[in-house]
């Protein structure tokens, strides 16, 4: 027993310890200091994002990006609110890191409600994280306008200050790519759908391998994969099996890196290869088995739509590129669009902004956003194909860069 | 179904199964003469194989030379993670050894993880070579398919014959089966445990750059891959490698073939599902018949 005797002291130490790392952490965070209803303090935006953990190397740049944006929409005045005489007010972010973790961003988004008193909520992305948020706005009365959150069911909850960005929407994810299916020749006959087991994946495949049937394409298979599968051997045969016309991948990029390799290595044939993002991150993991593959991509710079050169100029002085970072024109829609919903209340009365949410259209770069009755967005996506290197787009024609190489000649 | 499919499926699941047991013949060698569950023994072929293609990726080494820089450098990383971390245990009670050597590993699992995953990234990454394919009918064979398969044989021949006919070999069967006399007759049991080490971790290390030649690694897939190597250690014997070799093989094949015909969600899964058919079939264990 003897060897245990110092555990007490060492318990003293330990708390002392925790207790000064978390001061100092409080004291490092962003303090918001917002006054609700104020003309003259900043209107505070509490937001997360996931700058640690697994969804980390989806947000690079995000806290450097958002800091910008509030300077790029504070150098132009900052938000007009009527209720203060037609006066802009600038906007401030409270940012913090929820890890990637639900139960952190659950804390920080309590935190940003009690503590720091922020105005309005942004973020969070992704669906993992998108589920319990936002009881937290619903029980504050504290408008949310999410991100990345695309799982179409967590909206319909009842909930009633709960909105989200997502881009594109899982109904229109595809829209545009089988819109081309129908007008590129040869037609195709056949498809199969390989899905990452994930929620929002799973949730395009449901619909839009509906969507292929309706659309006279016969569904020659549907397989399944986790993102832990290194050896796609066995499902891969039975796509070789099938010979379908179209393999759809509907998968994060990451976990079908494997996937794209063991394509191309073991030689499956057909006019095209689609896949649900085919982004940046995956070129530079991939090189060249990308080639020819098609993809979807939410919005592009060429695209002039409303906020398009305030969303460029975001992007550049971050450093980052849509096809690097797919999931930007989500997170910066939302924040538009929260600035957008609280110019049309012309207050910061949260339930005006939530009213202002309820109605309307909000202007986007990549098109209108109109919010169905769950608060959920009909955002579509571009189709891109990659040509000689280079991402092009390709569908529709009225905005394409480059035409359709049909069928994909890297897939003969 | 076709003849074809299943023939393509037995072929990858031979080629996982053999890199399952190259990375089994270090943890089982480990656990023989060390007595230690190295749960960080995965984890080590996940790291070796995130250096290996950064190497690449940086310098387009070839794999060879790859090989001939980090195999040594695993083995002495090894040899001095056991002499630094593990051996002090060994003074403690049995019950404390035990535990502090779980918790070595295990914080050694973690530890690895996390620091390549900051440094390198957590993204999966890898050596593809664009090799020739053989096609023989409607099956795909890459040549580096192939030439990962000889050198798994290659490899699973060297280490039994290292195992049977050298000082070291001898050895470590002596400080397996009778450490003191072993000691008494000049195997200094401290070194052989230490060489034990380096070599089982050199194993893993040579099953690293193989299995990134085919297929990605990223810094978390090391507790899998363990969990696997401890199924085909405890089905096919500690120590025992052309069992070990024959477990690997079979539990690649049924990977595939549960992927084929069940999904390949449930996969991963097959190796725990073995296991624990097989401890509650035979709770003594297999005893593989000799000659």
């Amino acid at each position: 027993m003897k060897r245990f005797k110092h555990i007490p002291q060492f318990l003293t130490w330990l708390t002392g310890i925790t207790a000064a790392i978390a001061t100092v952490g409080f004291a490092g965070s962003t303090p918001a200091n917002a006054k609700i209803g104020s003309c003259t303090e900043p209107i505070v935006f509490g937001t997360t994002i996931s700058e640690s953990g697994p969804f980390s190397t989806l947000t690079s740049n995000w806290r450097k990006m958002t800091e910008i944006f509030a300077e790029e929409i504070n150098k132009e005045g900052g938000i007009k609110l009527a209720s203060c005489d037609g006066k802009s007010v600038p906007l401030k972010f409270a940012i913090y890191d929820d890890q990637s973790v639900p139960a952190t961003a659950v804390q920080l988004y309590e935190r940003m409600a009690s503590v720091d008193q922020v105005d309005f909520f942004v973020g969070p992305d992704w669906s993992s994280l998108g589920g319990p948020v936002p009881p937290i706005a619903e029980r504050h009365g504290i408008p949310i306008v999410m991100g990345n959150v695309a799982t179409p069911s967590l909206y319909q909850r009842g909930y009633k200050w709960v909105w989200g960005t997502p881009a594109p929407a899982v109904p229109r994810w595809s829209e545009r790519y089988f819109d081309m299916l129908t007008h590129v020749q040869p037609k195709p006959q056949t498809i199969f759908f390989l899905t990452h087991d994930n929620p929002v994946m799973k949730a395009i495949t449901a619909f839009w391998s509906k969507k292929a049937a309706a659309q006279g394409l016969k569904v020659v298979g549907e397989e399944t994969f986790s993102a832990d599968l290194k050896d796609f051997t066995a499902l891969i045969a039975k796509v070789r099996g099938a010979k379908p016309d179209i393999v759809y991948l509907s998968s994060f990029d990451n976990p079908s890196v494997p996937l794209v390799q063991q394509l191309r290595q073991l030689k499956v044939h057909a006019m095209d290869v689609h896949h649900t993002m085919l982004t940046g991150a995956l070129a530079k993991q991939v090189g060249n088995d990308l080639e020819g593959m098609t993809g979807e991509l939410t919005w592009f710079p060429s695209v002039k739509g409303p906020y398009a050169d305030l969303f460029d100029r975001v992007m550049q002085r971050t450093g980052i590129t849509m096809f690097d970072s797919i999931w930007t024109l989500a997170r910066l829609d939302s924040y538009i669009v929260m600035i957008q919903a609280i110019e049309k209340a012309g207050s910061v009365d949260r339930e005006k902004v939530q009213k202002a949410l309820y109605k309307g259209t909000f202007k986007s770069p990549a098109g209108d956003i109109v919010f169905d009755e769950h608060g959920f967005p009909d955002t579509g996506a571009f189709t891109i194909q990659m040509q000689n290197g280079k991402v092009q787009v390709i569908w529709p024609p009225d905005v394409a860069t480059a035409k359709p190489m049909w069928p994909s000649p890297t897939w003969q | 179904m076709s003849i074809d499919v299943v023939l393509q499926v037995l072929v990858g699941g031979i080629l996982v199964g053999g890199l399952y047991a190259l990375v089994a013949f270090g943890l089982s060698l480990i656990y023989g003469v060390v007595r230690i569950l190295n749960f960080a023994h995965g984890t080590i072929l996940a790291v070796t194989g995130v250096v290996a293609s950064l190497i690449f990726a940086r310098w387009q080494l070839s794999p060879v030379l790859i090989f001939i820089l980090l195999v040594p450098s695993v083995f002495l990383l090894g040899a001095v993670f056991y002499r630094g971390l593990l051996h002090p245990l060994e003074r403690r009670s049995p019950l404390e050894a035990t535990i502090g050597t779980v918790l070595v590993t295990v914080g050694a699992l973690l530890i690895l993880s996390d620091v390549t995953a900051v440094l390198a990234g957590p993204t999966q990454r890898n050596i593809m070579l664009r090799s020739p394919v053989i096609e023989v009918g409607n099956i795909v064979i890459s040549v580096t398919q192939l030439a990962i398969l000889a050198a798994i044989v290659v490899m699973t021949l060297v280490i039994h014959a290292v195992l049977k006919a050298t000082w070291f070999g001898i050895a470590v069967r002596a400080v397996t089966q009778e450490p003191i006399a072993a000691e008494l007759c000049g195997a200094r049991s401290l070194q052989v445990k230490t060489l034990t080490f380096g070599v089982g971790s050199a194993t893993v290390a040579i099953a690293a750059v193989l299995y990134v030649l085919t297929f990605p690694v990223d810094p978390y897939m090391g507790f899998g891959l363990t969990v696997k190597a401890f199924t085909i250690i405890v089905v096919g014997g500690i120590g025992n490698l052309p069992g070990a070799l024959i477990v690997g093989v079979l539990l690649g094949v049924a990977e595939g073939l549960v992927g084929l015909f069940w999904g390949p969600e449930w996969s991963p899964a097959i190796s725990v599902i073995l296991l624990l058919l097989i401890l509650v079939a035979f709770p003594a264990g297999i005893r593989w018949r000799r000659g």
